[in-house]
């Protein structure tokens, strides 16, 4: 059994598991942090971007003044953003037969993987994953597409180059992997591929394995699978919760007794707890609202925004709030936030009983009649003669590289009343503002990572038991800033096996047994003697028959009697009327009438004479 | 004792003694023991008083039939009946004692296994036992080994009970012999307090022969004691635990011998039981060598014995037992340096180990391994370290050369602790994997985490710690920016920082940027999601005000909201905000808060500014339209201390504010008589009497606060003589009291049907009536006397309170009338005060006068005063009502056809 690792981060994990005969790739996670190094796209002209000098090292010899731009004291590059992909070198992606996805964040690489690579497997994901894994996909495309930009930037990428350039670009790993976004009709493609599943139901792969998938509690339909044989478990747990947010609680029960446990999908702020966040994220928010300035949240259009919208909910009153509207920008505001309340059996239990009452289960359906909440596809539209300050805006892509959110960086980065609330974990705060400085606007960092901590997954481990474990190496130590922090890591006895960008593993364990049936007919005509009480035992001598990856026991040639003769021995089986005679010079098969019984024979004697 | 209750207790004792079932309800045999009490406190003999008591003990006594809580309450009745020893002398002539506390009897019976009856045995006995004959009697039946049996009994009621006896019998019997052996009782006060009454009581009766039977008593009980001290299973734990409570009580209030003679026979024991260290009894038996040790230090010279004891137990090998021993000591207080510092080391080791602060310079190694070992289990780490903590602040007012390290090194490990606990640092000696390891388990922890912060809070007033401010300052602002920090953390660090600036008045070491800091986390808390926290926060504003400090050497003191936040411009604007918070607490908070912060500009008679008028626009607003009692209640007490502050500052009062203060005050005193909730009336009086206060301060006559406070025959100070009695200054003030609305809000209190809103309204009227027309003059001397004040009127106009004072003054004239009186007759000016001339009086505009003066004559205040003294239930709680009810349910049970009820067909 291994395990192919063919990302290095660990919440948006793409791993491809061999087990038995089939190949499994766990998730299909997409490294967006890369666009970090690329200038924004914005989406009204803008003078300030547009007039950036090109980069010219010191010494005059490189000159890249097209591709690179000098902004805020930092180079970026001046394209299209591009992602960092899955690693695709390390095994031929032909061969996966099946991709499991267990929530739509860690997916957003599936058109990579499927199209162009000669995928011919099957994708399996539950309906909100794909529903709102298309829906983030979507928005991605619509983003970039609403800001064509013809240049490709490759020159920086030459290894000469890059070498020369400053940091960060100076420091960034396989450029080379680094792609545009994919198209529409690649995600079309993509998506079609997609069968869908619902928690605990058991798909069978080739009669090898079964998988299945368990609800994980962290977002809408997200999952965590099971993946087993008839004496082998394995469970692979992405983006978990245990907090009580808007999905489906949590199965941890059936995590139990694997032999190997792959833990990935942590949460990236081991230190912030998600109440406390949310608490600052609502006293910032008021505090600028009071002093006359306007909020920008940076965010997905699915997810945490939903708790957000709903805290604010009952926190508007409380702020005296009433009278400051909410703005939610997106391509897909609208259906991400209609998607949220058709998906009733996929939620919290409290929020599945709401679906009994006339309400719907997210309040935010009230903000939105009562006009406090207001959503626009853009800026461009309605929401350019609606738009009133001060107000809180939501808007994507919390990169602050592409998307509305751009313009609204450039419209109040400038004045200190307004403040931005990052609430996403992805992406360095600073990296994110770097093309923006200096900048005026207060920044408050409140990340929201529902996924489990240390203290709840050392919890969880202790509970489900697990032979082996298998981690991102990021779990096995501090965190480089705090070092001291020896609560922030993963100690397990025995120590868990980590794993990195492009490492294949060997997972500790060895498959024993596997099963076989034996069918009726042979079942009877078994004679079992009693060797000690309770413990009988009987010699079979049967054909096994291996189809589908099902093995069964059937009757073959049971009677053979064994001559010695002065050149050999002869094989006389009964039931057949053959004989077989085996002399130094010459083997014979005599069977009358049965040509392909003779066939089979002769094959056989033969294989074994080649042994010999 | 009340004649009808005495009429009617022997049938009462009839219905107990036919059937107990038919009892009102379950407490009424407890009340009839309590009103039983009550009369045996008073002197009453029972037996005298309530001769059927004696029947009734002796049918009830026979009738083991009857409800088993029945004959508990008569074998305690019996313990009160013969509480004096004619009573007793009565009850065992006439054989029913012996009877009814006959162990066999019950046990024959089958009623022993009924914890009631149990219970009731040992209480009786223990009440009766306040006179050597009882005493005997105890003895002669033999009833201490049955009595010792109890003290493990199941019930834990009753082995408490039974244990609280023993002590009684010891103490009566170590009372009653060092009399009969003429043993002066130099602390006869003492066996007062714990022993009972038996000092009163005549000794004469003990012979030479009841000195052996106390002697022998006092033997078995110190036998059993040292018998049953050390468990010989695990089982048994809780009967040595029973026999320390009794040792702790017994060592804290017996004398020599006695004391010794317990101490000489348990000693061993004790040893035995220190040194099996069950971790259950530390302690209990910590609290017995305690009790000895006190009463030992007390007396003279420690006793080696029990020193040796002390010192085990502040060296034992477990460390929660350690800690826990030590932390016992301390609470004592006791003067004893060496076991004192020994216990401020024991306690300061795992914040020690933690902090890896050097605040001990020698401990054993092996006590520093123990201890490590225990801090690295979480749940024991935070609770030894909670231990440490309560107990720190304490060890900081010990003296210099108690403490092994001086108090600043204290705090600073108290602030390196919570470093740790936010997770922000390492500790200094996390070089080694134990410390990380033990570190670790304090990160988030919110208890320790309290209970550190009210250690900083106590920390605060040690010698010396001055220094630290900045340093505590910053951290306290960490806290309170910290997102994880739970509401009741930072309710604390907000306390905490008030705390350390008020005792450190010099701010001088807080800088600019720490300035900004708190500004900063201040505002963000205003606006916090959870109402606790921007609750805790304008209260910080509002205490901040009321805290004095001085910035720098060369300035002047200013308060420490002005020294840190930069005063009202920044706290006003927040504390208004709040004004309009959803939840009431927060908006009360926010009221008191503006009444602290402008506190000092009102004192220092500052010109009023506009906020000023709007804030109490705002506040006339909330009184007017607040749905929540609170916030109203504080609007009263932000003009409460509003008008308190100008009156004592009454020189420097700035005309601007009074201009603004007077007619406010008019609107709240209309408003707030007129609200729903009874603590606002309650707080409106409270206003009306600061205006009495400041009216007629001086007055003769007029005594401040409660009228009926004042002794009759107390010297009245001379200072209350100084102002003449000038009725005209009288008139202009009684007017000036009408047109503040004070005289309509005391008279609408008065008719409140709140008892303490009336209770406050009355005893005001009667200090107001005592200054302008004292009922001593008499009526036709007080209308000639006081002619002038007399004109003077208020209105009564047709709402609900006014047609009750109405109401009551045409009833007061009309008796006058018939009793042929001639006042009265004018009281109400208009000339009919039935429902139709008020109808007139209001078609025609005009609302009817009255004259303040003949009201408060006519409005029988001091009957009213009686009445409204007296709990609203006191006719419900009287022991005749009690007698009655009992009666009444009896009668009911027995008639049970009144009692059906009404069934109705329903189709």
């Amino acid at each position: 059994m291994k395990l192919y690792c063919l990302s290095g981060h660990p919440t948006l994990p793409c791993n491809v598991l061999k087990f038995k005969s089939t190949t499994i790739m766990l998730d299909c996670g997409l490294d967006t942090t890369s666009v970090l190094n690329f200038l924004p796209l914005p989406l009204v002209h803008s003078p300030r971007l547009s007039k950036l000098p090109g980069w010219i090292s010191k010494d005059g010899t490189i000159n890249l003044e097209k591709e690179l731009k000098d902004c805020a004291g930092r180079v970026f590059v001046d394209s299209q953003p591009e992602f960092c992909l899955p690693e695709r070198e390390l095994l031929d992606l032909s061969t996966i037969d099946v991709i499991l996805i267990s929530n739509y964040h860690c997916m957003m690489a599936l058109p990579y993987i499927t199209e162009h690579t000669g995928f011919t497997g099957t994708v399996y994901a539950t309906e909100p994953t794909l529903q709102i894994g298309r829906l983030l996909m979507e928005e991605v495309v619509n983003f970039m597409e609403r800001v064509p930009k013809a240049q490709s930037a490759t020159c920086w990428k030459n290894k000469e180059i890059q070498r020369m350039l400053p940091g960060p670009l100076k420091d960034a790993v396989d450029v080379w992997t680094w792609k545009r976004c994919y198209s529409m009709q690649e995600v079309n493609s993509a998506l079609s591929k997609v069968q869908l599943v619902g928690y605990s139901q058991k798909v069978e792969l080739f009669g090898a394995v079964q998988v299945s998938p368990l609800s994980s509690g962290y977002s809408l339909g997200s999952s965590n699978w099971i993946i087993q044989s008839h004496h082998e478990k394995v469970s692979y747990v992405s983006g978990s919760s245990l907090l009580t947010t808007h999905p489906q609680p949590m199965d941890q029960s059936s995590l139990k007794n694997s032999d190997v446990l792959i833990l990935t999908g942590l949460t990236q702020m081991p230190t912030a707890n998600p109440d406390g966040m949310l608490g600052e994220f609502c006293s910032n928010l008021a505090m600028t609202i009071r002093a006359g300035g306007n909020v920008l949240v940076p965010c997905y259009s699915s997810g945490v925004i939903y708790d957000l919208l709903e805290c604010l909910y009952q926190f508007i009153e409380s702020a005296s709030l009433g009278t400051t509207p909410f703005y939610f920008i997106s391509p897909v505001a609208n259906s991400s936030l209609e998607f949220s309340q058709i998906f009733a059996e996929w939620l919290c239990h409290n929020k599945q009983t709401k679906v009994y009452l006339p309400e719907p289960p997210f309040p935010h359906a009230e903000l939105i009649q009562t006009n406090k909440l207001k959503h626009y596809p853009s800026i461009h539209g309605d929401f350019s003669s609606e738009f009133r300050q001060p107000c809180v805006v939501f808007t994507g892509h919390p990169s602050l590289r592409f998307g509305d959110v751009v313009h609204f960086m450039e419209l109040w980065g400038k004045s200190s009343l307004n403040t931005i609330i990052f609430t996403e974990p992805d992406f360095s705060y600073l990296d994110a503002l770097a093309p923006y400085q200096p900048l005026a606007m207060k920044c408050v960092y409140c990340p929201i990572d529902t996924r489990l901590n240390f203290h709840q997954v050392s919890k969880l481990l202790k509970e489900v038991q697990p032979l082996h474990v298998v981690c991102p190496e990021q779990y096995t130590q501090p965190p480089l800033t705090q070092s001291h922090r020896s609560d922030l890591m993963l100690e397990l006895q025995p120590p868990p096996m980590p794993y990195r960008r492009c490492s294949v593993l060997n997972l500790p364990f060895r498959r024993r047994y596997e099963r076989v049936y034996i069918l009726p007919e042979l079942a009877n005509s078994l004679v079992p003697s009693e060797i000690k009480p309770g413990v009988s035992v009987a010699t079979v001598s049967a054909v096994v028959h291996s189809k589908d990856n099902k093995h069964t026991l059937q009757h073959g040639i049971t009677e053979v009697k064994v001559e010695e003769t002065a050149d050999g021995h002869i094989l006389h089986l009964q039931a057949e009327d053959t004989l077989i005679q085996l002399e130094e010079d010459g083997t014979h098969i005599v069977c009358d009438n049965n040509e392909p019984l003779r066939t089979t024979l002769r094959d056989l004697v033969l294989r074994f004479l080649q042994k010999l | 004792m009340d004649r009808e209750c005495v009429s009617l207790l022997p049938r009462v004792c009839e219905v107990l003694a036919a059937s107990g079932s038919s009892l009102p309800d379950d407490t009424s045999l407890e009340k009839l023991l309590d009103w039983f009490t009550g009369l045996t406190k008073a002197g009453t003999s029972l037996l005298e008083s309530c001769p059927c008591l004696l029947e009734f003990i002796s049918t009830v006594v026979h009738n083991t039939a009857l409800d088993p809580s029945i004959l508990s309450f008569t074998l305690r009745l019996t313990g009160f009946v013969a509480v004096t020893e004619v009573a007793f002398k009565v009850l065992q002539e006439s054989s029913v004692l012996d009877l009814v506390f006959n162990l066999q009897h019950w046990q024959e019976a089958g009623l022993w296994e009924d914890p009631c009856i149990r219970i009731g045995w040992i209480q009786g006995l223990r009440t009766m036992m306040q006179h050597p004959k009882a005493l005997s009697f105890f003895v002669q039946a033999d009833f201490l080994q049955p009595l010792l049996q109890l003290q493990t009994d199941k019930s834990l009621f009753v082995a408490s009970a039974a244990n609280q006896m023993l002590a009684h019998v010891l103490l009566s019997c170590q009372s009653v012999s060092s009399v009969g052996s003429n043993d002066v009782d130099e602390e006869g006060e003492d066996v007062g307090r714990s022993g009972g009454s038996i000092a009163d009581l005549e000794y004469s009766a003990v012979t030479v022969e009841t000195n052996q039977d106390y002697a022998a008593v006092v033997t078995a009980i110190s036998e059993c004691l040292k018998k049953s001290l050390v468990p010989r299973e695990n089982t048994q734990l809780h009967q040595s635990l029973q026999i320390l409570k009794l040792l702790a009580l017994l060592l804290a209030q017996t004398r020599p011998p006695l004391w010794e003679k317990l101490l000489q026979m348990v000693a061993d024991s004790v040893d035995e039981l220190l040194v099996a260290g069950y971790s259950q009894l530390i302690l209990p038996l910590m609290d017995v060598i305690l009790a000895a040790y006190s009463c030992d230090v007390n007396r003279r010279a420690p006793d080696q014995r029990v020193s040796r004891l002390l010192s085990f137990m502040l060296n034992i090998r477990k460390p929660a037992d350690l800690i826990q021993a030590a932390a016992a000591f301390l609470r004592r207080g006791l003067h004893d340096l060496v076991h004192t510092a020994q216990s401020a080391r024991v306690l300061l080791l795992p914040l020690d180990i933690i902090t890896g602060l050097n605040l001990l310079t020698t401990t054993a190694d092996e006590q520093r391994f123990l201890m490590m070992e225990q801090l690295k289990n979480k749940t024991s780490c935070i609770s030894l370290i909670c231990v440490c903590l309560t107990n720190t602040p304490q060890m900081t007012l010990m003296a210099a050369d108690c403490l092994p390290c001086p108090p600043v090194l204290i705090v600073t490990a108290v602030l390196s602790l919570l470093k740790l606990c936010s997770g922000d640092s390492s500790s200094p000696s996390s070089s080694s994997s134990g410390c990380r390891e033990v570190s670790r388990n304090v990160i988030g922890s919110s208890k320790v985490q309290k209970c550190a912060l009210d250690a900083l809070t106590a920390l605060s007033g040690s010698p010396g710690v001055e220094v630290k401010l900045a340093e505590v300052f910053t951290l306290l602002v960490q806290c309170l920016d910290n997102p994880d920090s739970d509401p009741t953390v930072l309710q604390k660090s907000f306390q905490a920082l008030v705390q350390w600036m008020s005792v450190c008045s010099d701010l001088s070491s807080i800088t600019d940027q720490h300035r900004q800091d708190l500004l900063q986390v201040v505002r963000k808390r205003s606006c916090d999601i959870r109402w606790e926290v921007r609750d805790s926060t304008v209260e910080f504003l509002g205490r901040l005000a009321g805290v004095r400090v001085i910035q720098t050497t060369a300035e002047e003191a200013s308060d420490a909201s002005v020294a840190v936040l930069g005063g009202c411009c920044f706290t006003t604007p927040l504390l208004r905000a709040a004004l309009q918070d959803t939840e009431s607490y927060v908006r009360a908070s926010a009221i008191s808060a503006l009444a602290q912060t402008l506190a000092a500009s009102w004192q220092q008679g500052a010109a009023l500014t506009q906020e000023q008028t709007e804030i109490v626009n705002q506040l006339l607003e909330v009184l007017s339209w607040d749905t929540e009692g609170f916030a109203r209640r504080a609007v009263v007490r932000y003009f409460i201390a509003w008008l308190s502050s100008m009156s004592s500052h009454s020189c420097v009062q700035s005309p601007a504010s009074s201009s603004l203060l007077m007619p406010s005050v008019r609107s709240v005193l209309s408003r707030g008589s007129a609200d729903l909730d009874w603590e606002v009336k309650v707080h409106t009086l409270e206003l009306a009497e600061l205006l009495l206060d400041e009216a007629f301060s001086g007055q003769r006559g007029y005594t401040k606060g409660n009228p009926t406070q004042t002794h009759p025959y107390a010297v009245i100070p001379n200072t209350l003589h100084t102002r003449t009695h000038n009725e005209e200054d009288v008139v202009g003030v009684l007017n000036s009291l009408v047109q503040w609305g004070v005289v309509s809000a005391l008279l609408s209190g008065l008719v409140d049907c709140d008892r303490p809103v009336a209770l406050r309204a009355c005893r005001l009227l009667i200090t107001l009536r005592e200054v302008v027309c004292p009922l001593s003059l008499g009526a036709l001397d007080a209308t000639a006397a006081m002619a002038t004040v007399a004109r003077v009127t208020c209105e009564l106009p047709g709402c609900g309170w006014a047609r009750e004072i109405r109401k009551m003054l045409v009833m007061k004239a009309k008796d006058a009338n018939a009793e042929g009186g001639v006042s009265g007759g004018e009281v109400v000016n208009c000339d009919d005060c039935g429902e139709a001339g008020q109808e007139a009086a209001s078609v025609g505009g005009q609302t009817p006068c009255v004259s303040v003066c003949e009201v408060l004559r006519s409005l029988d205040l001091d009957e009213r005063l009686d009445v409204l003294t007296r709990s609203s239930d006191h006719v419900h709680n009287s022991p005749l009502s009690l007698l009655q009810d009992i009666l009444t349910a009896s009668s009911a049970r027995s008639q049970p056809d009144t009692q059906q009820e009404v069934i109705a067909d329903c189709y």
